[in-house]
């Protein structure tokens, strides 16, 4: 990664700064509590039962509003699971069998069903990759917002009608309230995934869990649902957990990068951190993937040259 | 497939059995002990040392009308089976194939069909063609084929346009080849299951077209026929229809169980049943991507 | 890889000029291609990019003859097929000169189909006899770097990596001029990318000429010589991979640049994109 300039990072970090201080200081969801964590999971693992054998082997990151970690690896590493756990969703016969996982200030392992269906949603919600599959294709998309809204915040109808287009409008689709009154087949994959992310944000959870949630996009949408989920970091404190096969995505928009190979951690670290010396084989590979296949082979030329271009500048 | 069947100890079964109902009608007419035809005075007898499964309302002997009967039905039940394998399943499968005008032409002939009343069709028929088991196992078969016409097709278009058959295309290859290479093997087991079926419901058209003089004519024996005659005496000799309804029900049940072996060891279900062992040593490897249940649960906090 | 040489100075292996292709029925027929023009040359790698609904299938499916253009040429080989019927493409086909590689390695296998038999297919409709197709898949394995313990196995048995290689081995048996991958790694994670992003290099370095279809820009900038650009059915950009990714014209291009995940995003990346999305739209 020699070739990644400093420079250059640092003045984006200004850049992102600058506008965070810009759009941010509007309306702080939690401002009380800004720097406790709000999701911390500690050496977690994970086993089958069934099979009786452990497939994740600890797992450890804290999130505070705002925050945003990736985890990385390709299927069959751990990440979803991982994820699944802290939403207290496993599969049949799976179980976090070591280390804890604390949502909010509550250990989820003395959890009630009644405590976790107020933390669903209210505190931690999260988006999948099919949004198709996850909305009714037979009721109008708003509907289903509304339903989310009238049931977590107890909102009458027409309230909730009108939070419900909110919603939409904060998921930057043009035009809310068309959009409301549609149903599934009319609307295209990226707009579905918005309409997915307001219904996860419906309830001004504190963390959104976004798993493999613009793997079936094109880059362009991906592009698209990425910079709303940082404009919703920015904008109300959202906490993300962003789940990809792809490095670049997660370095996008995370401070902290976990890469995870066959259930195990082999690399967490700052973002720029991991991306400037990877220490592990696996890590190295992602990244030549971008250097030698991606587009960062013509680009990072010209990174170096616009950080030139600063230099002589200043 | 053969092979793959036998590995099955139901497919076993059903293939013994079914052998020994082709035996029976191969040999049947030979290996009958009486003249199937001749009367006597011992009518309604219990079974005895003469008559092993007695006698019927004529004094005829009833093992050797079973004996003699069985290659009347079962030939007419394959005739049925096999009329409605050819006139539905075939066309079935080239209505994807041969353009819309084929289709549309097919597929309102089998509606036309569906919509015929059977007893009408079935008379006009052996009036045009002539009273006989043949004629009458031919209408019955064209009766029945929009049955396999919609299996084959349905079967068909789910395989026509997938990616595996566009490769082929782009190979080269022929709809013949593409219809022997990639089709018949997905269309097969639910042909398979649907021909079982009919040779069974076959066997039993027979003896209610013998009822009605159609077909086998009534002195000729059936499986059907004995069931039927038997079942008018029931007073006399209560256990009379019970040899003939057995051999019906078997060859029908083991018919049945054919189908299901053919089901089970061929196209995605054969798979399974060969790699179950090796499916749940792997999934382990895909929880991870299985993430699709529960979602809404988290969105709505389990609404 | 061509068995003639003269063949292959005979000018480009595929050269499409102002390609019309419509869809649907009269009344309510819509555009999927307009005035598309593009030539691969042998041993040339093209990138061609663009959205869902961009028309990349179509141009892709209308040069195997899979969707009739209605204007404009498109001669393969030095033969214009514009005008072919079902024939004459399936002779062109069965000479193997043309091949396809679809994105979902799962579903354009035959499940009930052996590795082995999928394999031969293409060889067997050629006329190819069992042996020697046999012979010939076999000898072919290692350049997809899959081992022959793979031929008795069924779809379902290999990893999606796996399978994927064998897609493309499949398409390359009958040595073709001309590969024509659609996505061909965007169902793959990092590890298997490379592999089959390595293994075209190689078929690139043999002359076969390979038509890559994504639509994302950072999967094809790494393979591609050329890249072009289809935005609602128009070719709006074509040039050099170099050209197009660092100097790239159409407001479109600049968006695709400015959303391809790399290592080197920054933050005033946003803002752009947010502007070029606004122009696009207005």
């Amino acid at each position: 990664m020699a070739t990644l300039s400093e420079k250059v990072l640092t003045e984006a970090e200004k850049d992102s700064r600058t506008e965070a201080e810009e759009t941010g200081n509007t309306e702080h969801v939690h401002p009380a509590d800004a720097s406790a964590p709000v999701l911390s999971v500690r050496d977690v693992r994970i086993s089958d039962q069934a099979a009786g054998h452990e497939i994740v082997h600890g797992v450890s990151f804290t999130l505070t509003p705002g925050k945003a970690v990736g985890i990385v690896g390709e299927s069959g590493s751990g990440k979803t699971l991982t994820c699944r756990a802290a939403l207290g969703i496993l599969p049949a016969h799976f179980e976090v069998t070591g280390g804890s996982i604390e949502l909010d200030g509550n250990d989820i392992s003395a959890l009630t069903p009644a405590r976790w269906t107020a933390l669903r949603g209210a505190t931690i919600s999260a988006v999948f990759q099919d949004p198709a599959s996850y909305l009714n294709p037979s009721i109008r998309v708003g509907a289903q917002i509304a339903e989310v809204v009238r049931v977590k915040k107890g909102l009458k109808r027409r309230e909730a009608h009108r939070r419900a287009i909110e919603l939409l409008r904060a998921v930057h689709l043009r035009d809310p309230e068309l959009v409301y009154g549609q149903y599934t087949y009319e609307l295209s994959g990226g707009m579905l995934q918005r309409v997915l992310i307001a219904a996860a944000i419906a309830a001004d959870p504190r963390i959104l869990i976004a798993d493999e949630a613009t793997t079936a996009l094109d880059v362009t949408v991906q592009a698209e649902i990425l910079d709303l989920l940082a404009d919703l970091r920015e904008r109300t404190g959202l906490a993300l957990v962003l789940v990809s096969h792809d490095l670049a995505v997660v370095a996008q928009l995370c401070d902290e990068v976990l890469v995870m190979r066959q259930g195990e951690v082999v690399e967490q670290g700052p973002t720029r951190e991991v991306l400037h010396h990877p220490r592990h084989e696996y890590t190295r590979l992602l990244i030549a993937e971008h250097e030698q296949y991606g587009l960062d082979k013509f680009l990072a030329v010209e990174a170096a040259k616009a950080a030139a271009a600063v230099e002589e500048d200043a | 497939m053969v092979r793959r069947v036998l590995s099955l100890t139901s497919g076993r079964i059903a293939l013994v059995i079914l052998t020994v109902i082709a035996l029976l009608a191969v040999l049947g007419p030979l290996i009958a002990p009486d003249n199937p035809l001749a009367t006597s005075s011992d009518t309604l007898a219990d079974a005895s040392g003469a008559h092993w499964l007695g006698t019927d309302y004529l004094g005829r002997d009833v093992l050797s009308r079973l004996l003699d009967g069985s290659r009347v039905s079962v030939l007419g039940s394959l005739e049925v089976a096999l009329t409605a394998l050819g006139v539905g399943a075939i066309p079935g499968i080239l209505s994807v194939y041969f353009g819309r005008v084929f289709e549309w032409i097919t597929l309102r002939l089998t509606d036309t069909l569906v919509a015929l009343p059977f007893l009408l069709f079935a008379v006009a028929v052996v009036a045009l063609l002539g009273n006989g088991i043949t004629q009458a196992m031919l209408v019955t078969g064209v009766l029945v084929s929009p049955l396999f016409y919609r299996v084959a097709r349905a079967a068909t278009l789910a395989v026509a346009r997938s990616p595996y058959v566009e490769a082929a295309l782009i190979s080269g290859a022929s709809i013949g080849w593409v219809v022997r290479r990639h089709v018949w093997v997905k269309v097969l087991p639910p042909i398979a299951v649907a021909l079982a079926q009919t040779i069974g419901v076959g066997l039993v058209i027979v003896s209610s077209l013998t009822f009605l003089g159609i077909g086998v004519q009534p002195p000729a024996p059936t499986w059907g026929g004995l069931l039927a005659s038997d079942l008018g005496y029931l007073t006399q000799k209560p256990w009379a229809p019970l040899v003939p309804a057995l051999l019906i029900m078997v060859t029908v049940w083991a018919c049945n169980i054919l189908a299901d072996a053919i089901r089970d060891v061929s196209g995605e279900a054969g798979r399974a049943l060969v790699n179950s062992r090796k499916a749940r040593a792997n999934r382990l490897a895909d929880t991870d991507s299985d993430a699709h249940t529960d979602a809404a649960h988290v969105h709505a906090g389990g609404a | 890889m061509s068995t003639d040489p003269s063949q292959k100075a005979a000018g480009p292996v595929l050269e499409v000029r102002d390609l019309e292709v419509h869809y649907g029925p009269r009344r309510r027929r819509r555009r999927a291609l307009h005035g598309v023009s593009l030539s691969v040359a042998p041993g040339e790698t093209v990138g061609i990019i663009g959205e869902t609904g961009s028309g990349k299938s179509t141009l892709a499916r209308a040069a195997l003859g899979l969707v009739r253009a209605s204007a404009g040429s498109i001669v393969i080989g030095g033969e214009d097929v514009s005008a072919y019927g079902h024939r004459s493409w399936r002779a062109l086909r069965r000479r193997g000169v043309i091949q396809y590689v679809f994105q979902d390695p799962l579903r354009s296998l035959d499940p009930d189909l052996t590795i082995e038999a999928s394999l031969a297919e293409p060889l067997l409709i050629q006329g190819v006899s069992r042996q020697e197709a046999a012979t010939r898949v076999r000898a072919f394995l290692s350049r997809v770097r899959l081992s022959d313990d793979l031929l008795d196995r069924l779809p379902g048995e290999l990893s999606g990596g796996q399978r994927q290689r064998v897609a493309v081995a499949r398409a390359l048996v009958t040595e073709p001029r001309l590969v024509i991958l659609d996505e061909p790694v965007s169902a793959l994670d990092s590890a298997n990318r490379v592999q089959i992003l390595q293994i075209l290099k190689e078929l690139r370095a043999d002359g076969v000429a390979l038509v890559f279809i994504s639509h994302d820009l950072g999967s094809v900038a790494g393979v591609a010589d050329r890249i072009a650009v289809l935005y609602r059915g128009e070719l709006v950009e074509a040039g050099t991979a170099r050209d197009v990714i660092s100097e790239p014209r159409h407001p479109y291009t600049r968006l695709l640049v400015r959303s391809a995940p790399t290592l080197h995003s920054a933050p005033a990346d946003r803002a752009e994109r947010e502007a070029l999305r606004a122009l696009l739209h207005a």
